[in-house]
């Protein structure tokens, strides 16, 4: 008989429903990192989750396990510090583009040389949600925001060329391709070494209505139409997901 | 009882292991280096050279509450750079040792050369209320003796405890008795046993975040009794009376070191737990006439001196880095004339 697969086992059910705005792609994550757990038997009392500041920094606070929630962008070292004190822990970073990548970013970087053994989500919602929608480090060239509004004139930044040279584990997927990014996270908390997913998610408040869509739903589905399944792939093109390692 | 030469931050280095230190990350800056150089191959101590002081006072943030006993130690520019995350680790009540061996500021100033301008950024440097247990030793003896204290103070307060030294007394070289003072085992649980959630965010044990202001004095309140409380257990200072003296200097670290000079002319008091101020220099004051704060820096101590005795208290300061007893001597006389 196989065991029912719940995502339940690994949240504080007194603290749902979230307090994240309808729509939100957020909440899909979380799911996410639990059901890679659950299939994973990933113990309550091994497992550490660390967060950084933001919407997506709120995660850490759900999970029915000890953790941690950190100041703007430092997640990775704190996580760091957690692995190198104790090697048994499983250490998972769930956090925010903005927060890793943004302010965040030269300690991805330095992670990556050193290869820790932590797994990092990055729940890559292309804004500062939180904020009210100030162009995020992966916002799309060209796409309006609150501080462009004639569309950001900044290449997205591109993580996968430094983690793949880095040794490290790189996927990118996105909340409507839901069994992909959970083969990616769950893969992921597998690599032994430092692990960096990628997934894309919709910001419909300060993101999606300042660019014309009219909900969610749409949002999700431009994830459809725009990125293909390339699992392949030596690099990922800005339109694919998929898994380097 | 054995006898050793050292230098201040190797003292630092050694009395850290000793004191149960199991974690170290840092980032090369002078005139702290020599603690990670001291570090580097000592087997009980798991090091990790980090790309900055922010990842660093983190990473030790993370090791602290995932169960090991943990430092870090840098100079006036790289603590700058950690007091967000000092105030996170008091609002997260983790317990941590913080070494500052101060230079001459601000910004770049005069690496390697001694200052005392960090005094206020121990106490104001992060933002929000927090009351941070400061040492502030003055010789290789007392920075042996105090890093085990500092270690103790964090796990009995929860909270990071800064070591506070300097250029000078960072670089000098005494011999020392090497001795095992007590040692605080840990009493906070490691991560990975619970379902605990920490977070910088005002917070009360079933909410992990609020914006009730009750619940935020009440967590204040208690920040500020808990360093209270623990700080009673280190009332450290030394005071060299003059009955026949009408003015009482008061000096720390480095600079203190040379108003021994003037122990037949003036009366010293010496704090070396800094901050929470001690009180009983309410006492000792009282005896006498004038007090002349001396410090290298513009004058910061002076002003929480002045603001605990309700009285005017007068100042010399050093800046530059250079300590020359003529040049203090004179400025003495100076306060004394005008009198």
């Amino acid at each position: 008989m196989t065991k029912e697969i719940t995502y339940l086992n690994y949240l504080k059910k007194e603290r749902l429903p979230t307090q994240w705005c309808p729509g939100c792609g957020n909440g899909i994550v979380l799911k996410l990192v639990c059901l890679a757990m659950e299939k994973l038997n990933f113990s309550q009392k091994d497992t550490v989750i660390v967060s950084g500041i933001g919407c997506s920094g709120r995660s850490a606070g759900f999970f029915n396990l000890d953790s941690v929630h950190s100041v703007h962008g430092r997640a990775i070292p704190v996580a760091e510090g957690i692995k190198n004190a104790n090697e048994n822990l499983n250490v998972i970073v769930v956090s925010g583009d903005g927060d890793l990548l943004g302010i965040g970013g030269n300690h991805l970087l330095h992670a990556s040389r050193r290869n820790t053994n932590i797994s990092v989500v990055c729940i890559a919602n292309s804004i500062y949600g939180m904020t009210g929608g100030q162009s995020s480090p992966t916002t799309e060239q060209g796409s309006r925001t609150l501080t462009a509004p004639q569309g950001s004139a900044e290449t997205p930044i591109d993580v996968q060329s430094f983690l793949k040279a880095h040794h490290c584990y790189y996927a990118r997927s996105t909340v409507f391709h839901f069994n992909h990014a959970e083969k990616c996270i769950t893969e992921s908390f597998q690599f032994k070494g430092l692990s960096f997913v990628e997934i894309k998610t919709q910001c419909i408040t300060n993101d999606g209505r300042r660019r014309g869509f009219k909900n969610a739903y749409e949002m999700l589905i431009s994830y459809k139409e725009n990125y293909k399944i390339n699992n392949k792939a030596e690099v990922l093109e800005h339109n694919e997901i998929g898994i380097i390692r | 009882m054995t006898k050793i030469l050292l230098q201040g931050n190797q003292a630092i280095a050694q009395a850290a292991v000793k004191a149960g230190l199991q974690f170290f990350a840092g980032y090369p800056i002078t005139p702290a280096s020599e603690i990670l150089h001291e570090l580097v191959n000592e087997k009980t101590v798991k090091l990790l050279q980090m790309e900055d002081e922010i990842a660093s006072i983190n990473a030790i943030i993370g090791a602290s509450l995932a169960g090991a006993k943990s430092m870090t130690a840098t100079s006036g520019p790289g603590f700058s750079l950690m007091q967000e995350s000092i105030g996170l680790a008091h609002m997260m009540e983790v317990p941590l040792v913080v070494v500052d061996v101060q230079r001459v500021g601000p910004s770049t100033g005069m690496p390697t050369l001694p200052a005392q301008g960090d005094v206020m950024q121990c106490k104001y440097g992060s933002h929000g209320d927090y009351f941070p247990i400061v040492f502030y030793p003055n010789s290789v003896d007392e920075l042996y003796q105090y890093t085990f204290h500092a270690f103790n103070a964090a796990e009995e307060s929860l909270s990071p405890v800064i070591l506070l030294s300097d250029g000078y007394v960072g670089h000098l070289y005494e011999t020392i008795e090497v001795k095992d003072y007590d040692k605080t085992e840990r009493t906070l649980a490691p991560l990975g046993t619970s379902n605990r959630h920490f977070t910088g965010l005002t917070h009360e044990d079933s909410k992990p975040a609020t914006s009730d202001p009750e619940i935020h004095k009440k967590l204040i309140h208690h920040l500020e009794e808990k360093q209270k409380l623990v700080s009673k257990k280190y009332n450290a200072y030394e005071y060299i009376e003059n009955t026949s003296s009408n003015t009482l200097l008061i000096a720390y670290g480095a600079l203190s070191r040379v108003t021994y000079h003037f122990k037949d002319d003036f009366a010293i008091y010496r704090p070396i737990r800094i901050f929470p101020m001690i009180k009983d220099i309410k006492k000792i004051a009282a005896h006498y006439k004038e007090i002349i704060v001396l410090e290298m820096n513009t004058g910061q101590y002076v002003n929480e001196v002045e603001r605990l005795l309700h009285r005017k208290v007068h100042l010399v300061s050093i800046l530059g880095g250079k300590i020359d007893l003529q040049d203090i001597w004179s400025k003495l006389k100076q306060i004394r004339r005008e009198k």
